[in-house]
Parts: C-alpha cells; structure tokens; sequence
C-alpha cells in the first residue's frame, strides 16, 4: 500500500520484505508516433476474467484475455485478497481497469484507438519467474500482433 | 515487471504503481507512483474527472526520453489507508451476528438484486458457480462445515478441492453481501461496508468461523484457503 508510514508495522514489514526482481536499469523502447495516432493496448494484474472463464490461484502466472468489448457485468475478478478493499472495483470497474475512461480518451482524440484484446494477469505473485520469462512475452507478441503501439498497465 | 517483460519483448509501457518501494527495486520502464490504497488504482470510484488526471499522468510519461522514469502523483483520493479486517472488527460484533446465516441471506436478496438491476446487470458475484438463487444449501453446508461436521454438498463442482471451492463461495458471499448493502445504505463506504459485515451479519460471523476452523487444522490448503475468507 502506498505510503507504508501510515500503515501497520507488520504490513509495512511485509510490503517491504514482499520479493522483489530488482534491477540496476530498465529497458526502453520510444513511442514513435503522437499518442493521437497511437493504438493503446491495456494490461492489468488485477486478477480479471470474463465472466465463466477460469478463475486465478494464488500465484498463477498464466493470462487471461479480456476482448476489449467486453460489457463490464461480463468481467469478474478473481484477485480476490482481503489485502484490499473490493468495494471499490464493485463500484466501478475503471478504478482498476479503466476501459470506459480509455474509450474516452479515444473519442476525444487524446489516444489513436484500442487494441481488440486487453489482458490480465494475477497481481501479488511471490515469484513472476513464468511472466517474466514466458507469459509475459507472450502477451507483448500478442499486442505487437495486432499493431498496438504502447500498452498501459494497471494494478489493483 | 510485467511492464519490464512487455517492453523488453518491444512495446513501449506505461504503469500505475502503488508501491513505491516495489518500483524503485523493481524499476519499470516509466511508471506513475499514486498514494491511494490497494483497490483504487485510478483513485476514486464514480469519479471520471479524477480518473482522468491519473491517466493523463500516466499517459504523460511516454513523453520521456529515457528509462526508467517513476513520476510522483501529487494527490490523494479519498480511501482510507488501512482497511479494516475481519480480526479487528469482531470485538465489537453485535447481537445481529447470532441469526440464521440462510435467512438473512434471503432478507437481503432484494437489495441486491435492485443492486444488480441498477448497475446493467454487473455483480461480482459468479466466482463459485453456484447461483445465488440456489445459495440455500450453500448455507446450510457452509453452517455444517463452520459447526465441525464434514458435510457434502450437493453442487460443489467435482473438479475443485473443497478448500477452494468456499474460498471462491466465499468471495460470491462477501461480493453478493457488499452490492446489497451498498443498495441499502449508498451513503456508507469502504470501511464502513467491512465493518458492518464483520460486526452485524451472521454470514461474516459464519465466514470467520469458518476461517477459524480452518485455520486451526494446519492442513495448508486449508490455512491458505482461510487467510483469504477472513483474518
């Protein structure tokens, strides 16, 4: 949670001591043409589905894909950890994956357009060595397939 | 580093963080640290304006030049910081939480429903596979399994252990029990939806018991399934 000074000293310790792949530098790829004209794909670790699709474990490293038409009563999340206050995704879906804010954006011409696809991993994963090395990957190939320009990503 | 993995395979990415820590670690490609707590990414919920300013700020980053960027949100949303869990609330339960769990879930089925009308047929409930319409004898399983006894239930899928399967009846609970309230009393949020359900229902005292069984056993599905239903 942010601002750990404001928390309990065992969840600041456990937020501290949560495993961590940490890294001296990142990579970088530019963004090559104006947001106006770009296509935007959307990732999140929220732990989402559609409605009937299976539903994540604790540290599932696979993804699920979430159509970007997908009516919000057809998404469920799965992430279900008392970690955190669901109330606020059952109030409003855009407070972890903002599709109706994107959709927006796209109208008012701040972004080019959406991908076909969103994609959602689970989020809180004690060891991503599958996302980082396979799932992950995957999902970049899947965006790049379908010409996306620059993926946005959410947690929850 | 998810963002990390997409941007290495070629994409560029921009990423909402909630733990700085994490991200100064971690080092995503450009990523836009907010001060609100888990559950509330873009801030506040029903409130688009804002969600808007977070975007935009994420949205911004793609102007760097370089990696990794990690850009301070400058405001708070309105959440409370900690939420409150089920442990903490319980000292103060009330008389409410001795009533049959089956018939005040029955009591509360019209708010949900008006809920679930009211939001184009969105609920959070779905996860376990049973209908809510059928959750009588849910109950009535669950109020056996929280007494001690080992009962069955007649539809527990056959492909999921028992220790997931009310973990997952329990998130249908706990989500069908919220949308209902949220109907009854709009004016209460957040933590005053946990507090109600931990300190005046009989489902969130049937679900804490449950977790206290479980708990107890020291099978670890068991303790896993239960550090997700209460604590």
């Amino acid at each position: 949670m942010p601002r750990l000074e404001d928390l309990t000293e065992v969840a600041r310790q456990g937020h501290l001591n949560f495993p961590a792949f940490e890294h001296d530098d990142s990579p970088f790829v530019p963004l090559t043409k104006p947001l106006s004209e770009a296509k935007i794909g959307l990732v999140t670790t929220a732990g989402l589905q559609v409605r009937g699709d299976v539903p994540f474990v604790n540290n599932d490293q696979s993804f699920r894909v979430i159509p970007s038409d997908t009516p919000p009563r057809d998404i469920l999340q799965s992430h279900t950890s008392i970690g955190f206050d669901r109330t606020a995704f059952i109030r409003d879906i855009n407070i972890s994956f903002p599709v109706d804010r994107l959709n927006e954006l796209v109208e008012q011409g701040v972004i080019g357009s959406l991908s076909k696809n969103y994609y959602s991993f689970m989020g809180a994963l004690r060891n991503p060595k599958q996302v980082e090395e396979e799932t992950g990957p995957e999902v970049a190939r899947l965006l790049m397939a379908e010409g996306v320009d620059a993926v946005f990503l959410t947690p929850t | 580093m998810l963002a990390r993995a997409i941007e290495e395979a070629g994409l560029p990415t921009a990423a909402i963080v909630l733990l700085k820590e994490q991200a100064v670690r971690v080092k995503p490609p450009r990523a836009l640290w907010v001060p609100f707590p888990f559950g509330f990414a873009l801030g506040n919920p029903d409130d688009a304006p804002f969600q808007h300013m977070v975007l935009a700020a994420t949205l911004d980053l793609f102007k760097s030049t370089s990696a990794p960027v990690l850009a301070d949100f400058p405001e708070d949303g309105e959440a409370p910081v900690r939420l409150l869990q089920a442990t903490a609330a319980r000292a103060e339960a009330t008389s409410n939480v001795d009533a049959d769990a089956a018939d005040e879930l029955t009591a509360m089925r019209g708010y949900y429903e008006r809920w679930v009308d009211d939001h184009d047929g969105r609920t959070m409930v779905g996860l376990s596979g049973v209908p809510q319409r059928r959750w009588r004898g849910l109950m009535k399983y669950l109020q056996a399994y929280a007494a001690g006894d080992a009962p069955t239930y007649e539809d527990m899928p056959s492909d999921v252990a028992e220790p997931r399967f009310i973990r997952l009846a329990a998130d249908d609970l706990k989500a069908f029990y919220m949308e209902a309230r949220m109907c009854q009393r709009p004016d209460q949020k957040n933590n005053e939806v946990q507090q109600w359900f931990w300190t005046e229902t009989a489902t969130g005292n049937l679900l804490a018991q449950i977790a206290e069984r479980m708990t107890a056993s020291d099978d670890e599905p068991l303790t896993r399934a239960a550090f997700g239903i209460a604590r």
